[in-house]
């Protein structure tokens, strides 16, 4: 199980469907052995760009290489690429193992080799014992992992994996993701990951693409993404974000819940007086009992930290987390001071 | 997972059937009450005349019990009309089979208001028949039809010039096409509906090509399905009795038609219950070809 | 993601529809010839309605199809919905039962009747309606159980007793309206089955409509045709608003929830 990983690179790839931009000169990097993420909104092009990849859609413009290899003139049957689908994939008049030995039997080789190759395969997604089955008589999570080692019999070069896990109960998918990432990292492959469940995506990628509208937004280590979003739909998309009604005082600062902040770097440009939507996530906030002033209106555990919901006069409740032990001493119904912690906040326009 | 398939599967399973037979005793219970009205209404209307029927095929016209009416069926007549049954039924389940699958291919693909008209229309031909049909193709394929005519004059092909007639095995053919095709492509549909654009791609992205994917694929998806769809289609032109009845003047030696004439009167005497014989034959063949249908519906429900 | 509409597929369907819709012009066209080539005319339909026995024939058909409608009401609608509520294991007897007609031959019916039938029903056009639902079941069956399954019927009225309905309100406030459209759908189904059905009449020497017109059939060849093309046209019609019922349920649902 020896698969040496593959460089995979996207460079200014377009894809139109009409007069709707599935892609807009879209450029990545996929380093060997990483594992990237692409995560965003349906229809925001992820897929398009794994399908292009896999060479199953050909009508685009720009350069797909692997291994600095140009993809254009590769059928999809040649790129040999493994592919996860998001269910339904296995050929339901096979059993498991011919499934996973079906990449190998169209290569001709022969039936003692593959036989004892999607064994090993099998074994490593830890179903051996179900090897004789057919895809209906599997759970879904059995029927994915079924997937993976299919793909992963023809030695891929590149592993893609098209939402693989939204099909299945939340338990199921948790677990499963923290396999995929472990044998992944085990053989070394690169993978393209996509999927539109962003704590997939923190969970187990190296690095984690946002796209929107058919734009790469941001991509990067998924602890930066989350505490320096470099766009305002990140920064709303990855994490729970606050968007709370402000107004500028110059170039640079701003005044959110009468508190000046600065202006982060990322924030797109305005002039004294705008009217703009400030981004604050729930744990910037610091929150003091007070005689008067904002209103708790919700409280839920969530274990180590405690989440409020609070009134303050804007028309949404904005939601603090603080830790459960600060929480004891705050109801539902208490008045509270509210001070937001934080260097520099990311502003949107209205 | 099992477990959950076994509990789902319509076929009771081996350890149902060995718990309610280890009751000894046969216990009564009330909510069958409920059903009495159907047991009754199909015990008299259905199973009580089936039961006349093969209760007078084995008499012969002195009341002894004898097989020999069913041993008539293999000679004479009897025998023609069966083969006659069985050779219109297969003919017409293959050309229909096919061309029914062909145009299902094709229809599965359509969305939209091209799809609802084609899905309607294939319910409302299917269910197609008997005289006004058979006078539909007269109209268009006869001496004087439309069609025969624009063959003639625009593609100078006599559709009479060689064995055709409508009145002959291949008319009927041609005619049973008409309601069978449409019957096809609404039993196939479901198959064709339910393959996935997943296993093209997954076969693609394992290197395997369009050919290979139709043989380990498609083929032995599909086939189960449309074998059995084609059982139905046997079972249906086996006992159609209205179209053929006002197509071939009896002409042709055809079950139906043949108890038809029986039950007209047109009987030899001393074999009054060759009929009920005979009608018991098409009910035998039927339930072979229905066991046969429902034992490969049964193989694509495991899938 | 659809799979591609090519060029063979359109040769498909354009035979297709070639095959189905060339007999029926060709039909009309041949209905309103006239004689001796006299160029069209609709001499031919109005031949129809003056012909003997029209009325009479096309009444007993109705009439006929009536009875097999009140009795399928009577027996079939509240028989499937006992089996979706009380008597659940009996789901697969009753199943098996009501598709068993689909194995008889019609034609092995028509005899059964003739000898098992008592004499006293014999003499009656009204023996047909009981043989009509037995020909009827199996699709009758598949209706009420589909639309049955689709509303969940046993949740349906546990809800409705947990909320506080007694039996006679679940039943007129739960489950007809529940039902109604797959009832509606099977009896459309008996109907048209009831009124086109010739095999039974024909070997049971009953006078209804399709066996009137085929004997009227034997005397004027255009005339004939034209009975085709109104019998067919007239069924086309029917089974095509049968087709369409749950759509124009729908546009008028949204219309009320609009309004």
């Amino acid at each position: 199980m020896d698969l040496h990983g593959s460089t995979v690179e996207f460079r200014n790839v377009k894809r139109t469907f009409g007069t709707v931009k599935a892609l807009d000169d879209f450029s990545l990097t996929i380093k060997p052995g990483e594992l990237v993420t692409l995560l965003g909104p349906s229809g925001c092009g992820k897929t398009t760009a794994l399908r292009i990849l896999a060479g199953i859609d050909k009508e685009h413009e720009g350069i797909v290489e692997i291994d600095g290899k140009d993809m254009s003139q590769v059928p999809a049957n040649k790129r040999n690429i493994g592919m996860v689908f998001q269910a339904y994939s296995l050929f339901p008049n096979m059993t498991a193992i011919e499934n996973v030995a079906y990449g190998l039997r169209v290569r001709g080789v022969d039936s003692r080799k593959r036989e004892s190759r999607a064994r090993e395969l099998l074994d490593l997604v830890g179903l051996s014992t179900q090897a004789d089955r057919r895809p209906t008589q599997l759970s879904g999570g059995q029927q994915q992992r079924v997937a993976l080692a299919r793909a992963l019999a023809i030695e891929p070069s590149v592993l893609l994996l098209d939402e693989p896990l939204s099909a299945l109960d939340a338990q199921v998918r948790a677990q499963l993701r923290e396999e995929i990432r472990r044998i992944q990292s085990t053989i070394g492959i690169s993978t393209l990951f996509v999927t539109h469940d962003q704590e997939e995506a923190m969970a187990i990628s190296d690095r984690v693409g946002v796209m929107n509208k058919g734009v790469l937004e941001q991509i990067d280590e998924p602890g930066k993404l989350y505490n320096k979003p470099r766009t305002p739909f990140v920064a709303g998309f990855v994490g729970l974000t606050n968007y709370i009604p402000a107004v500028t005082e110059s170039k640079s600062s701003v005044l959110v819940l009468s508190q000046s902040l600065e202006i982060s770097d990322h924030s797109p440009a305005v002039k004294k007086g705008d009217e703009v939507r400030a981004l604050i996530r729930p744990e910037e906030f610091e929150v003091q009992k007070a005689d008067e002033g904002a209103t708790v209106i919700t409280k839920s555990f969530l274990g180590p930290v405690t989440r409020l919901g609070i009134d303050v006069g804007t028309p949404d409740l904005i939601y603090a987390e603080i830790t459960s032990k600060e929480a004891k001493k705050i109801d539902t119904g208490d008045f509270v001071r509210l001070s937001i912690n934080s260097d520099a906040v990311m502003i949107e326009h209205v | 997972m099992v477990i959950a398939d076994e509990l789902t599967s319509p076929i009771p399973t081996r350890g149902g059937r060995g718990t309610s037979r280890s009751t000894p005793k046969f216990k009564f219970d009330k909510s069958l009450l409920g059903l009495l009205p159907l047991f009754l209404f199909l015990g008299y209307f259905l199973l009580y005349p089936i039961a006349s029927i093969i209760s007078a095929s084995i008499h012969d016209n002195k009341h002894h019990l004898t097989l020999s009416l069913y041993g008539n069926l293999f000679s004479g007549n009897y025998r023609d009309a069966f083969t006659g049954s069985f050779k219109l039924a297969f003919y017409s389940m293959i050309v229909s089979g096919i061309a029914g699958a062909l145009i299902c291919w094709s229809v599965v693909k359509t969305t939209g208001v091209v799809r609802t008209i084609t899905s309607s229309a294939a319910g409302v031909l299917a269910n197609t028949g008997g005289v006004p049909l058979a006078f539909m193709f007269i109209a268009a394929f006869g001496q004087e039809g439309l069609i025969t005519k624009l063959l003639l004059h625009v593609f100078h092909w006599d559709l009479y010039g060689g064995s055709f007639d409508l009145y002959n095995f291949w008319g009927i053919l041609l005619v049973y096409c008409f309601f069978q095709i449409p019957l096809m492509v609404i039993i196939f549909t479901p198959a064709l509906e339910n393959l996935r654009v997943e296993w093209i791609e997954a076969n693609e992205s394992l290197g395997g090509t369009k050919f290979q994917y139709f043989r380990h694929v498609l083929i032995p998806v599909l086939l189960p399905s449309f074998l059995s769809a084609c059982l139905l289609l046997f079972a249906s032109a086996f006992s159609a009795f209205a179209t053929a009845a006002a197509m071939s003047n009896g002409s042709i030696p055809l079950v139906p038609l043949f108890i038809g004439n029986l039950v007209n009167g047109n009987v030899i005497a001393g074999q009054e219950n060759q009929g009920d014989a005979m009608a018991m034959g098409m009910v035998i063949v039927s339930l072979f070809v229905i066991a046969a249908y429902l034992l490969l519906l049964r193989v694509t429900r495991k899938r | 993601m659809k799979r591609k509409f090519t060029a063979f597929d359109k040769v498909i369907i354009a035979f297709a529809a070639f095959f189905f819709i060339a007999p029926l012009i060709a039909a009309a066209e041949y209905s309103l010839r006239g004689y001796g080539d006299k160029g069209h005319t609709f001499a031919n339909y109005s031949w129809i309605v003056h012909q003997l026995g029209f009325s009479p024939a096309l009444l007993t058909s109705l009439r006929i199809a009536a009875i097999t409608i009140l009795i399928v009401l009577v027996l079939m609608v509240p028989t499937v919905v006992y089996v979706h509520l009380g008597g659940r294991r009996y789901r697969r007897l009753v199943e098996i039962l009501c598709l068993l007609p689909i194995v008889i031959p019609v034609v092995s019916l028509a005899i059964g009747a003739q000898v098992a039938m008592p004499k006293s029903l014999q003499s009656t056009s009204y023996e047909l309606c009981f043989f009509y639902v037995v020909v009827a079941m199996p699709y009758v069956y598949r209706t009420l159980d589909i639309g049955l399954q689709s509303v969940a019927l046993s949740t349906l009225v546990e809800a409705s007793q947990s909320l506080g309905a007694d039996w006679f309100k679940t039943l007129t406030m739960v489950i007809i309206p529940a039902i109604r459209s797959s009832t509606t759908g099977a009896l459309f189904i008996t109907f048209a089955l009831s009124l086109g059905e010739y095999t039974l009449a024909v070997l049971l020497h009953f006078h209804t409509f399709p066996t009137w017109a085929t004997n009227v059939s034997q005397q004027n060849i255009y005339g004939s045709i034209a009975i085709s093309v109104t019998t067919l046209g007239g069924a086309w019609i029917f089974l095509i608003v049968i087709a369409f019922i749950p759509r124009i349920k729908s546009l008028f649902a949204q219309r009320k929830r609009v309004a």
